[in-house]
């Protein structure tokens, strides 16, 4: 995936700032960030809550829009939402009233695909997340990791430019969190993705990430970016290598500094 | 939920639903023996039993109270003649076209209502007050309105079952999770389509609630409107026969307007359960 330093650039955030107003006074969250994402680069933000990583991956979105600055995908600047982003949501946020099929052809639904189309092109989608044969089945049917999977399909089915994930993990338990971490890699790298994932696991950052950027809390703002030269593909074995403990210590250290002040 | 690994098929992840139960006459017999079925129908053959054996022994006098099978003579002979076509169907027809009406115009503004800010600043006081007002209070008005013919009963029973689903409506329409608006604007949704695609979708069990309500409401509203002045219906039945001292047709519309509402709200259960599919069902034994 991440050979490129020749690769080129997906998205470009360029000095994004976010405060609000609160009784008269000025609380910033994010303060001046900016980085590249490569294209098909697993590109991890990594933060103590409160960094405001949430509200920044809102703003790519376009569901909340920044102070200052701005962010261009694919060298044209953002505005508002659009199928050029597929986000996958904490909380699975499955539509109950939707079989998996039709939460999944939700996107290109509103996008007026011919009906046909958008259910074929889902079969396929819900076949590369692992699920065939629950096409009919409704979200409470399902087991948690089974529901993050059609999340990531939904996402999918707009066959955007790039992939945004505000901890989607977080929700599951440890075991089936490592099986998706692992479904997730492979998944992407079989679509060709570019992905901007956020998380506060110092070690999901590691295990998934080609570079990961690590924000210091309030405000939030980008300290490190972090180049991750473990070889892929990765399997569990590797969290128990020298240089994966090394790396989970560079961050731990970044955060605690942060945080001291 | 157990520890399943995503990454084995969790073919067996799937909760079992109950599979409709089999049209036969084995199936039949079966229904029949499920515990609730036979509850039912054991309470129903002593409350039947019961007042047969009332009106026979205990309150003898004809004037005030009749046993059930003078009910069920009664009832044949209304049906034979005619008679009870004709008061029922008028009675149905009124509840059909007022609910029908009270359903649509109900939905549509309850969804606004439950969509728009400014909409419920104007008018949500009003709606209150007349939900918690006593609507059967204005039928004689509506009958003077629109006559003693259907158009007032059909005015009645709109005028007392829209409300119910106005207000519920609405609220279905504000307590859809903030979450499902989130991903739809994620997706790019138009207001349009967050209008059509979650929050009426996400309201539905609101709006079953709302016309079950409303059913209620309708089969007094037609009563009261007959009552007041009708050539034909149900309500008319009972009261022209009060008027006469014929106990037996009394009991026979009141009968009949006990039945249609046991069946509207079985219909409208049945309606409930195959159009929010999406729900969880409820353990059954």
């Amino acid at each position: 995936m991440a050979n490129g330093t020749a690769a080129a650039v997906k998205l470009s955030v360029r000095n994004v700032g976010k405060a609000f107003q609160r009784r008269g006074s000025a609380l910033t969250v994010l303060d001046d960030i900016s980085f590249d994402v490569r294209a098909n680069e697993f590109f991890v933000i990594v933060g103590p809550s409160g960094c405001g990583k949430t509200t920044f991956l809102r703003i790519v979105q376009g569901l909340d829009r920044p102070s200052s600055g701005n962010i261009l995908l694919s060298g044209k600047p953002l505005a508002g939402p659009g199928p050029d982003r597929g986000f996958v949501f904490q909380n699975d946020a499955l539509f109950p009233w939707r079989t998996v099929l039709r939460n999944v052809t939700f996107g290109p639904e509103l996008r007026g695909v011919p009906r046909r189309q958008a259910r074929a092109a889902a079969r396929g989608i819900i076949s590369l997340v692992g699920l065939e044969g629950f096409e009919g089945h409704y979200p409470h049917e399902l087991s948690g990791g089974m529901r993050q999977r059609v999340n990531l399909a939904r996402a999918f089915a707009v066959d955007p430019d790039i992939l945004l994930m505000d901890e989607p993990f977080a929700a599951l338990d440890a075991l089936t969190r490592e099986a998706m971490q692992q479904e997730l890699v492979r998944i992407v790298a079989k679509a060709g993705k570019t992905v901007l994932f956020i998380t506060h696991q110092i070690e999901e950052a590691v295990l998934l990430a080609d570079r990961i950027a690590v924000f210091s809390a309030r405000p939030g703002r980008l300290m490190r970016t972090i180049a991750v030269d473990l070889p892929r593909p990765r399997a569990l074995g590797v969290k128990r290598t020298p240089r994966f403990q090394q790396l989970v210590e560079e961050v731990w250290g970044l955060i605690a500094e942060s945080h001291g002040g | 939920m157990s520890a399943d690994s995503p990454l084995e098929r969790p073919a067996d992840a799937a909760v079992a639903q109950a599979a409709a139960p089999a049209q036969s006459a084995r199936g039949f017999f079966r229904v029949l023996a499920r515990p609730r079925v036979r509850r039912s129908l054991i309470s129903l053959v002593v409350i039947l039993a019961g007042w047969e054996l009332l009106g026979r022994y205990v309150l003898t006098d004809r004037l005030f109270f009749v046993p059930l099978s003078d009910v069920a003579a009664e009832l044949m002979k209304l049906a034979a003649s005619g008679e009870l076509a004709r008061h029922v169907g008028a009675s149905f027809k009124a509840i059909a076209y007022g609910m029908a009406l009270a359903v649509v115009v109900g939905n549509a503004y309850g969804i606004a209502l439950g969509a728009s800010r400014t909409l419920s600043d104007y008018t949500e006081v009003y709606l209150n007050a007349l939900y918690a007002t006593p609507l059967v209070a204005v039928a004689p008005l509506l009958i003077l309105w629109f006559g003693i013919g259907i158009a007032s009963k059909v005015a009645v029973v709109f005028l007392i079952s829209v409300f119910p689903i106005v207000i519920s409506t609405a609220s279905g329409v504000r307590n859809v999770d903030l979450h499902f608006l989130d991903v739809a604007r994620a997706f790019g949704a138009t207001p349009r389509q967050v209008v059509a695609k979650v929050m009426v979708p996400a309201a539905l069990p609101f709006v079953l609630t709302g016309v079950r309500l409303a059913i209620g409401r309708a089969i007094v509203g037609v009563v009261i409107g007959e009552v007041f002045g009708a050539s034909a219906g149900l309500g008319y039945l009972i009261y022209t026969s009060g008027q006469t001292f014929d106990v037996p047709a009394l009991f026979a519309g009141v009968l009949c307007l006990a039945f249609a509402g046991v069946a509207l709200t079985w219909a409208l259960q049945a309606l409930e359960r195959r159009l929010v599919r999406w729900k969880p069902a409820p353990l059954e034994d």
